[in-house]
């Protein structure tokens, strides 16, 4: 776990751990311009066959041919993807930390805060000093400011009596505040960890499987080459299952960086004998992985209709009456039930023959991308309508509390109605949308919503899939994160803990989202946006369960208009009714880029 | 499962009020030039704050193509039209926006019918009609009849996009062809 402290962060040289990235780049093409020569100048030189022609000849040309081979692939897998890419990516990180704490610590000391606590829990406390002025009525001039009060000037008259009334509100204030700066440091310092952590994983895991080298020429060379051959492809095979398995310690962009490096062979080879390794992952563009995906969803539906017929064969030998049957009976329905729902989810996306559908929506309609899924908990699904990868504008959805595959029909109804609105606010830029259900959602409002857990457990998944976006996708394509419900407070989480990559954060009808302060969720506070209408009773939800009212003008950020439905029905998921075409507005502007 | 409160229509009855509802719209419009697309699409319904299953809202988008969706007969005066015509009938105008934007000004109005169906004519990028049925009880795709589009979208073309509701084709019709309309392509025919 990473030991930085604040103070470590802000002393920080980012600039020489990006030159000391940009130098292993550097290294590496001085290093590449090599193995050329030895192509060039040997294999096809002075060693060509114009001058050597033998079986040891070919063998020599073959053995150093497949030296420089593997000093490439070690070039752009450890000294390019993991070594370079590593620094440079956390010195974007640590910089993205080092200037929101230029920016936070000396709001701190001009308000007379302490930071206080370990590394890990920061701590943002009123000083002595603040403590004294306003016990002894003398509270600073900022703070008077905002409560309203007049300063005294020392003199017991009408303003110092005000204070003296005041003083519960002044202390409020100035521990609100304080708490807000908390939050903002706590997240900066959450996410600096993360990323020197991610840092630290992705070299050790370097050290840990250093690369084979070709057979040495000699009497056993003929034995060894082609084992050695045939531990190259292996070598891939593994790299993808660590990668998949998430312990090879590689980043969406380090993935990207892998899978770009590998040959249009290995790439399809991966596809269509291990598609459960690339489907899932971050960092593989979206095509290939919606093609292992489907293939994958056939087999598991496949697989599923074997063990259901097994069991219900099974079932058919057992008393009716007994433990045994009614265990099988429910593990059969169980098993039933998640066949149901990957063949919904497949229907949907999936014409009669076998091709990806297209959503409908206005010209040019756009075909449905799997790039995730599972039977796991209440199950999973991530679907984007349109790509991602070549969009100008990516939407991601991330629904609350009850949200399931059962349930992901409605979802996607949601995410087409956003893309829907997204093309018809803004016909000339190309729009993807996406719905994730990435993680286990809370099944119940109370208590399972009141929980941190489910949020905190989507976190990394959440910031991966992000990264994954921004690292397959176009560079300025404009990335909306949009939450609704508790999908708010999934984003929030990611937001403050992991860090997102995302332009815009949007929460509709959010109970909070683990902050009191927009400021703490690394995004531009004029792209935070929150909306909830008058007759929400999310509302109702007290700050202590997921932190302040994302709406409320103290969180910072925007807050846009939704309008209400009936005034004798619960108003909390009508946002996409035909009551709030308002909200449904804006929210494709902001998602557009049109704000 | 809570449910919502017993709807008007079944999801299957909806269509035809509310295609109705889009073909008297367009009625009222002059110089009429014609959708490019009609959508039929559905957004999930909910109640206590919570999808239920069971039961859907249905929503149908007529666009007008994107040169038309320019014009200020389609921008201003059709909205202009629209609201006199709705406010005549009854209906309850929920909204009616103007929002500037650097390179154009989008406009929004809102009208609700008496039995719940509403009304949205949005010019945005593109200029729609849309209607929408409020939660209706959701019905199987098999129960679902075919409509005609209105407003000069080719039934069954590629612009009408219904297409999921009927995955054994559109029902053939003769009635319901457009004589003057231009197929999608000539390509059998020449």
């Amino acid at each position: 776990m990473s030991e930085m402290t604040w103070e470590h962060l802000r002393d920080l040289d980012c600039g020489a751990v990006r030159t000391l990235g940009d130098t292993w780049k550097t290294y590496i093409d001085q290093q590449l311009a090599h193995t050329e020569r030895l192509r060039t100048d040997v294999i096809e030189g002075h060693l060509g066959t114009e001058h050597y022609e033998s079986d040891t000849a070919t063998q020599v040309r073959d053995q150093i041919g497949m030296t420089a081979d593997r000093y490439e692939d070690d070039l752009s897998d450890y000294a390019s993807t993991r070594i370079a890419t590593t620094l440079l990516e956390a010195a974007d990180a640590f910089e993205k930390e080092q200037n929101e704490l230029k920016e936070l610590v000396p709001l701190i000391e001009q308000h007379d805060f302490d930071i206080e606590g370990p590394h890990s829990e920061y701590d943002v406390n009123l000083s002595g000093g603040l403590h004294r002025a306003i016990l002894t009525l003398n509270p600073p001039q900022w703070l008077c400011d905002m409560c309203g009060v007049k300063k005294p000037d020392g003199f017991w008259d009408i303003d110092t009596l005000k204070v003296l009334f005041d003083s519960v509100d002044l202390y409020g204030t100035a521990i609100g505040l304080a708490g807000q700066y908390q939050d903002w440091l706590r997240a900066v310092m959450s996410r600096a960890h993360d990323a020197d952590d991610e840092a630290a994983a992705a070299l050790a895991e370097m050290h840990e499987n250093p690369a084979e080298l070709p057979p040495h020429l000699g009497a056993t060379y003929d034995d060894l080459v082609d084992d050695y051959k045939e531990g190259v492809t292996e070598e891939v095979a593994d790299e993808a299952e660590a990668i998949a398995d998430g312990t090879s310690g590689l980043s969406p962009e380090q993935v990207n960086q892998w899978w770009e490096g590998l040959s249009e062979t290995e790439r399809r080879a991966l596809i269509d004998e291990h598609p459960e390794w690339v489907g899932p992952v971050d960092g593989i563009p979206t095509e290939a992985r919606d093609t292992a995906n489907r293939t994958v969803l056939d087999r598991d539906i496949d697989a599923l209709d074997t063990r259901i017929a097994a069991e219900e064969q099974a079932l058919q030998g057992l008393d009716p009456e007994s433990d045994e049957y009614q265990n099988a009976k429910e593990a059969l329905d169980g098993l039933k039930g998640d066949r149901n729902d990957l063949a919904g989810l497949q229907d949907r996306i999936t014409n009669d023959d076998g091709t990806p559908r297209l959503a409908e929506g206005p010209e040019p309609q756009q075909p449905y991308y799997l790039l995730g899924f599972g039977t796991q908990d209440n199950g999973r699904a991530i679907v984007s309508i349109g790509n991602p990868d070549t969009a100008d504008n990516v939407n991601t959805l991330v629904p609350g509390t009850t949200a399931n595959l059962s349930g992901a029909g409605g979802l996607l109804h949601r995410a087409e109605t956003m893309q829907s609105d997204a093309q018809l606010s803004s016909p000339h830029t190309s729009n993807a949308t996406i719905a994730w259900l990435g993680y286990d959602a809370p099944d119940t409002i109370v208590p399972e919503a009141m929980q941190e857990r489910w949020a905190d457990g989507a976190s990394e998944d959440l910031e991966n899939f992000t990264e994954g976006l921004s690292a397959t996708g176009r560079e300025d394509t404009n990335h909306t994160l949009t939450g609704h419900s508790y999908g708010t407070t999934v984003i929030g989480h990611a937001a403050t803990k992991e860090g997102v990559d995302a332009d815009n954060l949007v929460f509709v009808a959010s109970p909070g989202v683990g902050t009191d302060t927009a400021s703490a969720l690394g995004v531009d506070e004029d792209n935070v946006w929150a909306t909830r209408n008058s007759l929400d009773p999310i509302h109702l939800t007290p700050d202590f369960l997921h932190g302040a009212d994302p709406t409320g003008d103290d969180f910072g950020g925007n807050a846009y208009h939704s309008d209400t439905g009936a005034w004798n029905a619960n108003n909390h998921s009508t946002y996409w009714d035909d009551t709030n075409m308002a909200g449904r507005e804006t929210l494709a502007d902001i998602a557009t880029g049109q704000r | 499962m809570d449910n919502p409160p017993e709807p008007q229509y079944t999801q299957a009855e909806a269509y035809a009020p509310m295609e109705a509802a889009a073909a008297d719209a367009v009625a009222v419009l002059p110089d009429f030039p014609g959708f490019k697309e009609r959508i039929w699409g559905e957004l999930p319904a909910t109640h206590n704050g919570i999808d239920v299953q069971g039961f859907t809202i249905v929503e149908i988008t007529y666009v007008f193509s994107l040169p038309d969706s320019g014009t200020p007969l389609v921008r201003e005066t059709y909205l202009d039209v629209l609201r006199e015509h709705w406010t005549a009938l009854g209906y309850r105008i929920t909204r009616d926006a103007v929002k500037e934007k650097p390179d154009r000004v989008d406009r929004s109005l809102v009208a609700i019918r008496p039995d719940g169906i509403a009304l949205w004519y949005w010019a945005a990028g593109y200029t729609v009609l849309r209607v929408q049925s409020g939660p209706v009880t959701a019905s199987d795709h098999d129960a679902i009849e075919y409509l005609p589009p209105t407003g000069g979208v080719r039934p069954g073309g590629r612009y009408d996009k219904v297409g999921k509701y009927f995955p054994e084709g559109i029902p053939a019709d003769p009635d319901v062809v457009d004589p003057f309309d231009s197929p999608d392509s000539y390509e059998d025919s020449l």
